[in-house]
């Protein structure tokens, strides 16, 4: 079992930001079929400053130090829909970590995937089924809820994979939130941007507690 | 990708720098990312504070000074600013006498805005909010909650700026605001795609023989793809859409003709010649007019029609003088 302490989040956040980076391209384009092909930019502008404000942190952070540090990045940095949105999803992990030592149980992940999903819920205002992130987070937070007690690297790695078999399906899905919902049915059949970041951030956080335990 | 750009990461800090420096007998930087006007605030009068994303000057910076607005926020590149800068700009502009924010109708503006406004509202400012919604290809007319701000966003500006340089009050500049913003139509089209900087490549794709219509200012798609046509027949099906949204008979108007950036100021005056001659046909009495870039979608070749329904005191107010960073008129 790897032992998730304050700064191994930092270090998380770190690869996290690296990874979404690493598919800008991707997620511009899956934005530029039926938005305004930014998704991928907006999401780096914002990982780059998780970044910054990663290598920023005083040495030893507490769990929650460093997810209101990545908060409070997108909150300066980002702008856009996505800025707001990740600001306050970040803010609820920090909070949710609230005088934590480590997060390293599988319960620890669903509360913290439960909290930001609550928060960018609560501010966003979309239901599910409406193509946003909400669609890839949902499935995967209740695929994690199930594992609970169990070993955390295999199962953030199933609620991974049910997060991008979600972020497939949003094909299927009209949208009803952002700009492409002025779209509506022109915009099914594309895959939503923000489920596949989403996805790809899951994914990231797996691969990194797979590492810390190897 | 062609650019005269550096890192495409900084091309907004580089675009603010030069944008401060060239224009700094009208605006002061009062942020990393928000500008004032050099004399803000100004004793006893509203403020209004507009933004958005970068990629669409003149809007929104273009449009501070006297007879417009008094603040800016400058996002990313079609991104919405976040909250930060749209309070420094706020902070900078408030006289006591309130401050009012214009933007346009989408979802990262609407957020970002909201916050800075409770921000501002907090610590004792008087805000209000127009969201502006002129884009009639983007929702259906009983869904005019969901349109985007496009094109028209420059006459409510105008409206509004020199509703406040008259000392108005907060309600009566927000109602005036609200007044032009619910009289003004637009309708784009767009020949080309843009690119975003930091993504490096076209936005969309389009055949050089199509065009889209009903286009957004950050390369959103229409409602219609379609062969290009003679101009003459597109700029009827766009008055047509125009048109058949407002009743316009009767009515003064103010007629404006948009580039997207990519399209020469003479292409424009084409499509001007022939918006005209159908207000002309039916009965429109254009009264005040303009032609060139007024909310431009990075190198987007293509255009967008706004027409105001006047009335007497909308109409007055639009013969008043200008002199912001990117507009003048005297």
């Amino acid at each position: 079992m790897p032992t998730l302490t304050g700064d191994s989040v930092r270090l998380l956040l770190d690869q996290v930001a690296i990874d979404v980076e690493s598919n800008k391209d991707l997620l511009c384009d899956l934005d530029g079929e039926v938005g305004d092909g930014d998704h991928g930019v907006s999401m780096t502008i914002g990982m780059r400053a998780v970044r910054r404000a990663m290598d920023d942190l005083a040495p030893d952070p507490s769990v929650e130090q460093a997810f209101q540090a990545a908060s409070d990045a997108y909150a300066i940095e980002v702008g856009a829909t996505i800025g707001p949105l990740y600001e306050v999803a970040f803010a609820a992990a920090a909070q949710a970590c609230s005088g934590k030592a480590d997060v390293s149980s599988v319960s620890d992940w669903v509360q913290i995937y439960q909290a930001m999903f609550d928060a960018i819920q609560q501010l966003g205002g979309a239901e599910l089924g409406d193509k946003t992130l909400l669609d890839s987070f949902h499935p995967a937070i209740e695929k994690l809820a199930s594992l609970e007690g169990q070993d955390l690297v295999p199962s953030l790695e199933q609620a991974a994979v049910t997060a991008r078999q979600a972020a497939e399906a949003t094909k299927e899905l009209k949208p009803m939130k952002g700009r492409a919902s002025r779209l509506a049915d022109r915009a099914v059949g594309y895959q939503d941007a923000g489920a596949t970041s989403l996805a790809i951030i899951l994914e990231s956080v797996a691969a990194f507690a797979a590492h810390v335990r190897s | 990708m062609k650019k005269l750009i550096n890192d495409p990461f900084d091309m907004v800090e580089e675009m603010v720098d030069g944008f401060l420096s060239a224009n700094d007998d009208i605006v002061r930087r009062v942020g990393r990312r928000s500008i004032a006007r050099v004399a803000s605030p100004i004793d006893g009068k509203v403020g209004i504070v507009v933004g958005g994303g970068s990629g669409h000057l003149p809007a929104f910076a273009g449009y501070v000074g006297h007879g417009m607005a008094d603040g800016a926020a400058f996002g990313n590149v079609f991104a919405s600013p976040p909250a930060r800068p749209v309070v420094e700009a706020t902070t900078a502009v408030d006289s006591g006498a309130g401050v009012l924010y214009l933007y346009g109708n989408y979802a990262g503006d609407c957020l970002n805005f909201d916050k800075a406004q409770d921000q501002c509202q907090e610590m004792g400012m008087d805000v209000r909010t127009v969201v502006l919604n002129d884009d009639v290809a983007s929702a259906p007319v009983e869904q005019a909650d969901r349109r985007r701000g496009i094109g028209g966003l420059f006459w409510v500006f105008r409206i509004a700026g020199a509703k406040a340089e008259q000392m108005a009050s907060l309600d009566e500049v927000f109602e005036i605001a609200t007044r032009a913003n619910a009289n003004t139509r637009t309708v784009g089209v767009g020949l080309t795609s843009c690119t975003v900087p930091a993504n490096g490549r076209p936005t969309f794709h389009l055949e050089e023989d199509e065009m889209e219509l009903g286009l957004g200012i950050h390369g959103e798609p229409g409602i219609k793809r379609q062969k290009v046509a003679p101009v003459d027949d597109i700029v009827e099906a766009m008055m047509d859409m125009i048109l058949g949204d407002l009743d316009y008979s009767g009515s003064e108007i103010a007629l404006s003709v948009n580039g997207l950036g990519g399209t020469p100021a003479e292409e424009l005056y084409v499509v001007y010649r022939k918006a005209r001659e159908i207000c002309d046909a039916n009965g429109l009495r254009v009264r005040h007019k303009n032609v060139g870039e007024m909310v431009t979608a990075l190198e987007m070749a293509g255009t967008s029609i706004s027409l105001v329904r006047l009335d007497e005191e909308m109409s007055a107010l639009l013969d008043s003088t200008v002199n912001t960073c990117m507009y003048k008129k005297p």
